[in-house]
């Protein structure tokens, strides 16, 4: 695996190092399981203060396997993950799960189904802080308040005992990042987070996010099938095709200049809201397939036009082909050209 | 070009305990034979209740107010059942939101067509239908061999290819197509757009698409029709719509839609939500949320009027609108 070049070590909030994490295929209830779907195989990156990564990719691609196994919600196959220089693998302790889940949170896709019914607004945002035994009740509700105002819900006192079903999907998203960041988390993780909302509240909640993530300094993993949100999300692009990480860099350089085949085809299928723009797609032979089981060799080999020999033979590393732009493709490696 | 659509001033409610909802609220337009028309808004706006209202095919608490829909000349409002059933499927058919989620899942896909294909024209015989199952396979792009195949065994994007060729099954000279690719991923989503478009103009059928996405109307779409709230607020050929648009909600959206291409523009927000259509007042629907709205705008109508040829507009302001639209949208 090629290195990743450290940083400033403090700076660097969450480190991810040949993270893995599959899931058994069984044939039936009680059989063993013999094959893996490798939904996550040996990626590395990291996040800086302050950085919001876009991971993007179809469906399917390994995106929100990733970021679940981040805050925890998966325990990974392989790998390791440092956060604030902290090993964090491997969490054994309550008083560690409780340090690690206080730091980290994650905004789910769909706000009509991440909030509870049967819970007031009240308590589904001071939640974090009860788990956490945080202050008492007038703290809490204060708390609660002061973020809710602060995402946009107002006046947050008329809100705090409503339900979720008195509220609109844009209102349930902005809740739902209400309690991602009541505990002021370091690292958080958005999956989707503007996908299920219409055009119009879409653009105020991403623009709310923006706000945030610079107002209290969060490293941020936004996980996104769209390129065109990514490019307004994000600093850094990570493009993820069937558990692997194909291309990585700074998010203008991605748009204007993808490398990967993969990439290329992607942007190129992006439609272009101007009616006198000719786009030119950029064709990929058949479709996303299920890496189980996969052979050593580049996952996009079936699909790819430009394919050559070696890429049958051997997986294609991760390189840096200048200015932290890292592209997974022979194409691009110098050696083995 | 001869007319082969026309809605003329359509209102239809729900009728709930509470009251009426105005899901589509006096709304007008023309289709012409061989044109593709793009609905867009958001969810809620009228745009599936709109096309479900042309082919009748509305739920039992709604009540169709006033208005006529010629098709072909024929006000369909005006048929039995026995005669609307004829113009589905054969005159103007339908490819539904997450259509490809309703194919049958213990039926054979190319079974599914032939069905469709001998219930509308009794006459055909199965070989017959078969051989144009066939031939519709080879035209929206999937093998045919594929035909004695179940739908678990089709991906999303060959599902939606077998839905997009079963609405063509009985030559229909009109395909109204409800979100179709908005399950899919980005790649098919380009291919399924490219095909659609392709066949279209192949066999010079009317469309009509309805999206949430600017986008992909953009490229769809010759006419783009902006719905917002029940009421059909802008409708012009697309670059007018994209290049010139004059009500402040299609200004609006153009201006909060990220691109891939081109400069990165700052987005622009719209305040607040969508309203509630419950017993909605008669004043523009908008005014609320926009930045241009006056006194007169909360309290009267706008009416829809054509502000230059081919361009229609509800909104009172829309002339002196157009220099502090521009300063609005750059900032």
């Amino acid at each position: 695996m090629p290195k990743v070049e450290m940083a400033n070590a403090t700076d660097v909030v969450l480190k991810v190092e040949n993270l893995k994490k599959f899931f058994p295929v069984r044939k039936g209830v009680f059989s063993r399981a013999k094959s893996f779907l490798h939904a996550v195989d040996d990626i590395s990156f990291e996040i800086k203060r302050g950085e919001v990564l876009a991971l993007v990719g179809e469906s399917g691609c390994g995106k929100t396997t990733t970021g679940k196994t981040l805050v925890k919600l998966y325990e990974p196959t392989g790998g390791k993950i440092k956060f604030l220089d902290r090993d964090v693998t491997d969490l054994r302790s309550d008083v560690d799960k409780k340090w690690f889940h206080s730091k980290s949170q994650m905004i789910f896709q769909d706000p009509f189904e991440s909030l509870n019914p049967r819970k007031t607004i009240f308590d589904i945002v001071s939640e974090p802080m009860n788990i956490q035994n945080k202050g008492n009740l007038k703290y809490r509700e204060e708390k609660t308040m002061e973020i809710l105002k602060r995402v946009g819900i107002s006046p947050p006192n008329a809100f705090l005992w409503r339900y979720p079903h008195e509220l609109s999907g844009g209102q349930r998203q902005r809740v739902a990042i209400a309690r991602a960041l009541v505990m002021n988390p370091e690292f958080v993780v958005a999956d989707e987070p503007t996908s299920m909302l219409d055009v119009s509240i879409r653009t105020q909640v991403m623009k709310l996010m923006m706000d945030l993530i610079s107002d209290m300094n969060m490293s941020f993993l936004y996980i996104t099938h769209d390129f065109a949100v990514a490019r307004y999300m994000s600093d850094y692009i990570s493009v993820m095709y069937l558990g692997k990480m194909v291309e990585y860099g700074k998010t203008e350089e991605i748009i204007q200049n993808p490398l990967h085949p993969y990439t290329k085809a992607l942007i190129s299928s992006v439609p272009v809201p101007d009616p006198e723009f000719k786009r030119k797609s950029i064709q990929i032979k058949g479709g996303i397939g299920k890496a189980i089981d996969p052979l050593p060799r580049c996952r996009f080999y079936d699909r790819c036009l430009l394919a050559m020999d070696i890429c049958a033979k051997k997986e294609p590393p991760l390189l840096d082909v200048g200015s932290g732009h890292k592209v997974a493709c022979f194409l691009y490696d110098k050696k083995e050209k | 070009m001869k007319p082969i659509l026309e809605v003329e001033n359509l209102k239809m409610y729900y009728s709930t305990k509470l009251g009426y909802v105005k899901a589509v609220d006096g709304i007008s337009f023309v289709l012409n034979e061989g044109e593709s028309l793009g609905l867009v808004g958001e969810s809620g706006c009228g745009k599936t209740t709109t096309s479900m209202a042309i082919m009748r095919l509305l739920a039992e608490n709604a009540e169709i107010l006033s208005g006529h829909i010629y098709f072909k000349g024929k006000d369909l409002l005006k048929l039995n059942n026995e005669e609307m059933n004829k113009v589905r499927w054969a005159g103007i058919s339908m490819i539904f939101q997450a259509a490809m989620n309703s194919l049958n899942p213990v039926y054979k896909v190319g079974d599914q067509i032939i069905e469709a294909i001998i219930t509308h024209e009794p006459n055909v015989t199965f070989e017959e239908a078969r051989e144009r199952v066939v031939n519709l396979y080879k035209l929206v792009g999937l093998d045919p061999k594929r035909i004695d195949n179940y739908p678990h065994e089709y991906s999303g994007g060959m599902k939606q290819r077998a839905i997009i060729a079963m609405s063509l099954s009985c030559n229909p000279d009109m395909i109204i197509a409800d979100e179709p690719t908005t399950a899919l991923d980005v790649i098919v989503q380009d291919m399924i757009l490219k095909e659609m478009s392709r066949i279209q103009k192949k066999l010079n059928m009317s469309m009509i698409y309805i999206s949430h996405d600017i986008a992909v109307i953009a490229e769809v779409a010759e006419k783009i029709g902006i719905m917002y709230a029940g009421k059909l607020v802008e409708l012009s050929d697309s670059v007018t719509i994209f290049k010139r648009p004059a009500h402040p909600y299609t200004i609006g959206l153009m201006s909060s839609f990220p691109s891939v291409k081109g400069e990165k523009k700052e987005l622009v927000t719209i305040p607040g939500e969508p309203p509630n259509l419950l017993n909605a007042p008669d004043s523009c629907r908008f005014a609320p949320r926009c930045p241009f709205a006056t006194k007169e705008c909360l309290e009267k109508e706008p009416p829809y009027e054509e502000i230059e040829p081919n361009h229609f507009i509800a909104c009172f302001h829309p002339q002196n609108l157009r220099k502090q639209v521009n300063e609005y949208a750059k900032g």
